[in-house]
């Protein structure tokens, strides 16, 4: 109950800060307010954008929960995001599973990277993982500017993959996926004996290997998962919204899964909410900036307000 | 239990804030007289100082001397994109200008539901009856730069320094080898990319080399980085040349002359042709007749070049606005 009040007053510090933060601007906080909610659920357009922003959020927010749960600090969401995005463009020719298949295989084996670099050679994931995600977004701008350039050969973009997620009224299949990863990363955390080997790794890993876990092998299991994840919304990404891959392709999507994460207190449902509250966050913004002329950046800003509550009140927690 | 209360008082949260948006938005009045509106989607920060500050100071001019109401996204991505197109259509706005060739994709989709609105791309190839690109005709000002390197050359060699290969600046490139070798067939025009647009090391590096290779006019489209090539070239005392703004400062002595794209003006133009509702769909060019791209020389230096060179120049320029003669174009 606790923690939900946490979660709570962090989001509501955002709005509040977001809303007065304007005043500096000469507007008044209920205009902005009003602002941030038209342009995020207010129309049919704006609520298909915000649920549009919240699946790659949604699963790059999971990926980070998974990896937080275990003790695995994946900062690589972005990175893992990208060469999801690729190997999905270059499936695609096979069809939609096999797309999504290869982007989180994808996902996954780029995360295992750092893992075995832990486990062979001490490397702490934290660097390794945001070391990963420049590799794989030099990896990309080389992709789209050399071997998958667009036939035409004009820009530094692929084509198009050659299948497209379904669509209804405005938002692709991907967001039943996303809903389904979610509940399946809470089913697997907290109604499997594999889950709890992983949570356990994560509360304590000395007491976890007193208790007969290998905890190596939860580490390498998490990362896998959560690169897989994170993968997988890169995949997505590419199929229902931006069908082909250019240098800016991640869009930060992996960052923000940290934020999301930590609002949802690393529940997978919960991620759901959060996601969807970040997904209106940044569409908001959106509309902030072309009404009021405020620069979109404050969604960045909300994010950060979110994360510095919930760190706040973290640290007043352990004090007691 | 704790879970499920958090969802329901983050959306609550949100309810709230949507009930509150109701009223104001149904009680604003209609306006009397309908004003001209253009909106403007970059790629990235409008205190960019280069490409999306460019844009940004051509919708404040249109702001200023068409008296047009206007706004502005930042858009990163293209959902976000498709959000500020569809936004600016929903509104009634005449203009929306997407700053960059991906735009394309988001201002046609947008277009077909809004058709009374007119998007326009910053370079691009995707026409509709909506939907039209702009085209600077740099071309023109680096063909006739071509001619003055060949012509005052005293080695045989001009180097060109480009950023990114872009269809753009490879473009540019084409028309400079092309003014060079309508002088001189033999003249060696030697072409590097660094790969980025900010790198001012790797810039000066490309030049130095190109220096050392015996090219003695260096020509960049670097952007940002452009810096490390006025850099090498005072280092080393070699002339250059200036693009897109009028590069004089950066390298006083030896700056010859510039390419000069006058972007805010092409934005008022565009605007104003819209308002004037003389739109015709297809490419938009701008270039030597409309004075939105121009060659300015370094008066100061201007004399050390030949007055044959000068009136050569002086003669083609002429030429380009009556559209006798067309430089070639990579695309």
């Amino acid at each position: 109950m606790r923690r939900f009040a946490v979660a709570v007053i962090a989001a509501a510090a955002a709005i509040v800060l977001l809303a007065f933060s304007g005043a500096l601007f000469g507007h008044s906080p209920w205009s902005l307010l009003s602002i941030v909610a038209s342009g995020s659920v207010g129309s049919r357009f704006a609520l298909a954008s915000t649920l549009l922003k919240s699946v790659p959020l949604l699963l790059t927010g999971l990926s980070v929960a998974i990896a937080f749960r275990a003790g695995v600090w994946n900062i690589g969401g972005e990175g893992q995001f990208i060469v999801g995005g690729l190997a999905a463009l270059v499936a695609s020719r096979f069809g939609i599973v096999a797309s999504l298949a290869a982007a989180m295989l994808a996902g996954a084996a780029w995360a295992s990277i750092a893992s075995a670099m832990r486990l062979w050679r001490n490397a702490p994931e934290v660097l390794t993982t945001i070391l990963l995600n420049f590799t794989a977004i030099h990896l990309l701008g080389w992709s789209v500017n050399g071997p998958l350039r667009e036939h035409a050969g004009q820009y530094p973009q692929t084509d198009l993959a050659h299948v497209a997620l379904p669509e209804i009224g405005g938002v692709h299949f991907g967001i039943v996926i996303a809903l389904a990863a979610s509940v399946f990363a809470w089913w697997l955390l907290y109604r499997t004996a594999a889950g709890l080997r992983l949570r356990a790794t994560g509360l304590n890993p000395n007491a976890a290997r007193w208790a007969g876990i290998r905890v190596g092998a939860q580490l390498a299991r998490a990362m896998a998962i959560s690169g897989a994840a994170a993968g997988l919304a890169g995949g997505i990404e590419l199929l229902g919204v931006t069908h082909r891959l250019f240098e800016r392709f991640a869009a930060g999507y992996g960052y923000s899964g940290i934020a999301v994460a930590l609002l949802a207190q690393l529940h997978p449902l919960a991620t759901i909410a959060s996601s969807l509250f970040f997904g209106a966050l940044v569409t908001g913004a959106g509309e902030l900036q072309r009404a009021a002329g405020i620069s979109a950046g404050v969604a960045t800003f909300g994010q950060a307000v979110v994360i510095l509550t919930l760190i706040v009140f973290e640290h007043v927690r352990a004090d007691r | 239990m704790k879970r499920t209360l958090l969802v329901c008082v983050l959306f609550a949260v949100f309810s709230c804030q949507q009930r509150e948006t109701a009223a104001p938005s149904a009680a604003a009045p209609a306006p009397a007289a309908k004003p001209f509106k253009a909106g403007l989607l970059t790629p990235g920060s409008i205190n960019d100082g280069g490409w999306n500050a460019i844009a940004y100071e051509g919708l404040q001019r249109i702001k200023n001397e068409l008296g047009a109401e206007v706004s502005n996204q930042e858009t990163k991505t293209p959902p976000e994109m498709l959000d500020g197109f569809r936004s600016y259509g929903a509104k009634g706005f005449d203009i929306a200008f997407g700053h960059g060739f991906e735009y394309q994709e988001p201002a046609k989709q947008a277009a077909a539901e809004y058709p009374n609105t007119i998007f326009i791309t910053s370079s691009g190839n995707t026409v509709t009856n909506n939907v039209s690109p702009m085209r600077f005709q740099i071309e023109e000002s680096t063909y006739l730069l071509g001619v003055i390197a060949a012509r005052e050359s005293k080695t045989g060699k001009a180097g060109l320094v480009g950023g990114i290969n872009l269809p753009s600046i490879d473009s540019s490139f084409v028309a400079f080898k092309a003014g060079a070798q309508s002088v001189n067939p033999k003249f060696e025009v030697k072409t590097i990319y660094t790969g980025n647009f900010d790198d001012v090391g790797a810039a000066k590096v490309a030049t130095l080399s190109l220096i050392n290779a015996g090219c003695d006019f260096i020509f960049h489209q670097a952007n940002e980085a452009g810096r490390g090539v006025f850099q090498a070239c005072t280092e080393r005392k070699v002339r250059c040349f200036g693009s897109n703004k009028n590069q004089t400062d950066m390298a006083p002595d030896y700056v010859v002359a510039s390419a000069v794209v006058d972007v805010p003006a092409a934005f008022v133009e565009m605007a104003k042709i819209v308002k004037e509702k003389r739109f015709k769909p297809g490419e938009q060019h701008f270039g030597f007749n409309n004075n939105i791209v121009r060659l300015e020389w370094n008066d100061k230096l201007k004399a050390s070049i030949s007055p044959q060179t000068i009136a050569e120049v002086d003669r083609l320029t002429n030429e380009i606005k009556a559209g006798t003669l067309k430089p070639p174009a990579g695309f």
